[in-house]
């Protein structure tokens, strides 16, 4: 078997999501053990990526721009290079030895999607201010930022074409499964968690688990007494020479998901390739 | 001595806390079984010899241990219902604690907690060298529970109360109660640190950092005493009888009444225990 990650990003002159994908990238060969450390990068043009100091920290680099923005992500099962793949959002950060999960979906399953996230206190999500949708057209509560799956798995296969089914049609199937309250756009969660619905499969590819566990920092869902927009705008983002990262006053060891895209620097770069020199 | 309880006493000129000390004592003797120890200052005890509750103070601590004043500068409000009165708090030196302490396994309450249960027992022989409240139980529940009764700040730890603290003496506490001093000494500096209101000194909140920093500055599951069952100073304790503690609980700006019994429970507003001391102390017997 080969396992490995798999990070897509789609470039437009005004983003930067590859350096946020290097990010990562550097993250996951810091703190993952050998055979658990291998990432593709599938990127809609090379270029981006090409003033990176250590472009060896992808193991496999893609260029394909078959489609634009996160809509790439519904063809992670096609485009995978891998056999076991854990497909991840670009604006993570990895901080400790994650591979005991990997090793537990390998053995048991052929698609896991995260089913639930954490505040940067440790506390499970359960505000439901962004998952109205899912709410209101009882849809399992995935989140596709953490996606385990088998390449041509029949499972896989089967769910993965109808997602892309309902991100092509979105109209359709906004008005015929989702009129409760329909979404101004079909994300990749949405459009994971209804095609799990209509297959009937959840049960088999979200059942509970005790992880994966990602720290999700969008602002309305961190359980504080008052609505915020951005979380940085009322913690702090302390990233230290060793690679280790607080958020407010407290240590992140659990996968996080910033969100606010411009908490990834040339600084924290500079750290991160610093810390991949040094163990390699 | 293997187990015991302590209590810290100092008081004031509105509070007379060595006298509520041996009112919360004697509740423990009886419902713990185990000995309370009293730590007080000079004055304080100048006090109790010159009210005459000395002596039986004497009959009923297994020690008083005499240290020095705090010197604080809190000044804090002190609630009787819909009154309130200034008066300083003198509660810096809870660290001292694990000195001055003659037990190995030492549970620390607040003179205001009245022991009624036998449910505090359970925990001596728990397999934790630190426990605390991890929360307060407000009498009428959550829906007058304010963030800043759970959390330090708003976007910060999760409140541990000091009201009640169980502990081994041992390195590991020690560390513990060092902590608690050093946050209390650079508490301006915490403040801005963890983004909490600096004002009054509280010890929650330094129980809390301290609880914090020893975890990782994470927070972490693990054994901790029971919710710490709460009634405000806003509230009045009218009655003692039949064993039943009966209250009048401000609630949307009207009075229920509600009852406890046979539940260990705070009693912020002191001036009630004061004033239902004779029957309080009946309950003691």
């Amino acid at each position: 078997m080969n396992f490995g990650y798999l990070i897509i990003v789609s470039e437009k002159p005004e983003t930067n999501y590859s350096r946020l994908a290097y990010a990562l990238a550097l993250s996951i060969k810091n703190t993952q053990k050998e055979g658990y450390d291998k990432v593709a990068l599938v990127i809609n043009d090379k270029k981006h990526i090409e003033n990176f100091t250590s472009t060896w920290v992808f193991d496999e680099i893609i260029e394909w721009s078959g489609a634009e923005h996160w809509d790439g992500r519904s063809y992670m099962d096609q485009l995978s290079p891998w056999d076991h793949t854990v497909c991840l959002d670009a604006d993570m950060l990895f901080l400790r030895d994650y591979s005991h999960w990997v090793e537990y979906f390998i053995k048991n399953s052929e698609l896991y999607i995260a089913n639930k996230s954490f505040t940067y206190r440790g506390e499970e999500v359960n505000d439901t201010y962004y998952r109205k949708c899912f709410i209101a057209n009882e849809l399992p509560n995935f989140y596709s930022f953490y996606t385990f799956f088998v390449k041509n798995s029949k499972l896989a296969t089967e769910f993965f074409n109808l997602q892309r089914e309902i991100i092509s049609n979105p109209t359709e199937f906004s008005n015929n499964f989702l009129d409760r309250y329909k979404p101004k756009i079909i994300g990749t969660d949405e459009a994971f968690a209804l095609a799990s619905k209509i297959l009937d499969i959840t049960d088999d590819i979200s059942y509970p688990l005790d992880f994966p566990r990602v720290v999700h920092m969008k602002g309305m869902i961190q359980n504080w007494p008052y609505p915020a927009e951005n979380c940085f705008d009322h913690i702090g983002f302390y990233f230290n020479k060793s690679g280790k990262l607080k958020l407010g006053n407290f240590e992140q060891n659990d996968i996080v998901h910033y969100v606010e895209k411009d908490k990834v620097n040339l600084e924290t770069i500079n750290i991160l390739e610093e810390i991949a020199w040094k163990k390699n | 001595m293997d187990k015991g309880i302590v209590l810290f006493a100092h008081n004031n000129r509105q509070i007379d806390y060595a006298k509520m000390s041996i009112l919360t004592a004697k509740l423990a003797n009886k419902n713990l079984k185990v000995p309370v120890s009293l730590i007080t200052d000079p004055s304080t005890v100048s006090w109790m010899k010159e009210s005459k509750t000395f002596s039986i103070a004497a009959e009923v601590f297994h020690k008083i241990i005499i240290t020095e004043r705090p010197e604080d500068n809190n000044m804090r409000n002190f609630g009787d219902g819909k009154s309130y009165s200034a008066a300083p708090f003198s509660n810096g030196n809870r660290f001292n604690v694990w000195d001055l302490t003659p037990y190995k396994r030492t549970l620390l309450i607040d003179t205001d907690f009245l022991i009624l249960s036998d449910n505090l027992n359970k925990y001596w022989d728990v397999d934790s060298d630190l426990l605390i409240s991890p929360r307060y139980n407000d009498i009428i529940g959550e829906d007058r529970t304010g963030y800043l009764d759970t959390h330090i700040s708003e976007t910060g730890l999760e409140m541990y109360w000091a009201t009640t603290v169980m502990f081994t003496k041992n390195e590991y506490t020690k560390t513990f109660f060092d902590l608690v001093d050093h946050v209390k000494q650079k508490y301006k500096m915490f403040s801005d640190v963890y983004r909490f209101n600096p004002i009054i000194y509280r010890n929650d909140i330094a129980f809390s950092i301290a609880k914090h920093i020893m975890n990782g500055y994470q927070q972490i599951d693990e054994y901790d005493l029971p919710d710490v069952f709460s009634v405000t100073d806003k509230d009045v304790l009218y009655e003692v009888e039949n064993n039943t503690l009966k209250f009048l609980i401000n609630y949307k700006d009207s009075n229920i009444a509600a009852s406890v019994k046979d539940k260990d429970v705070h009693v912020m507003n002191k001036f009630s225990i004061i004033r239902n001391y004779d029957k309080l102390m009946e309950l003691a017997e």
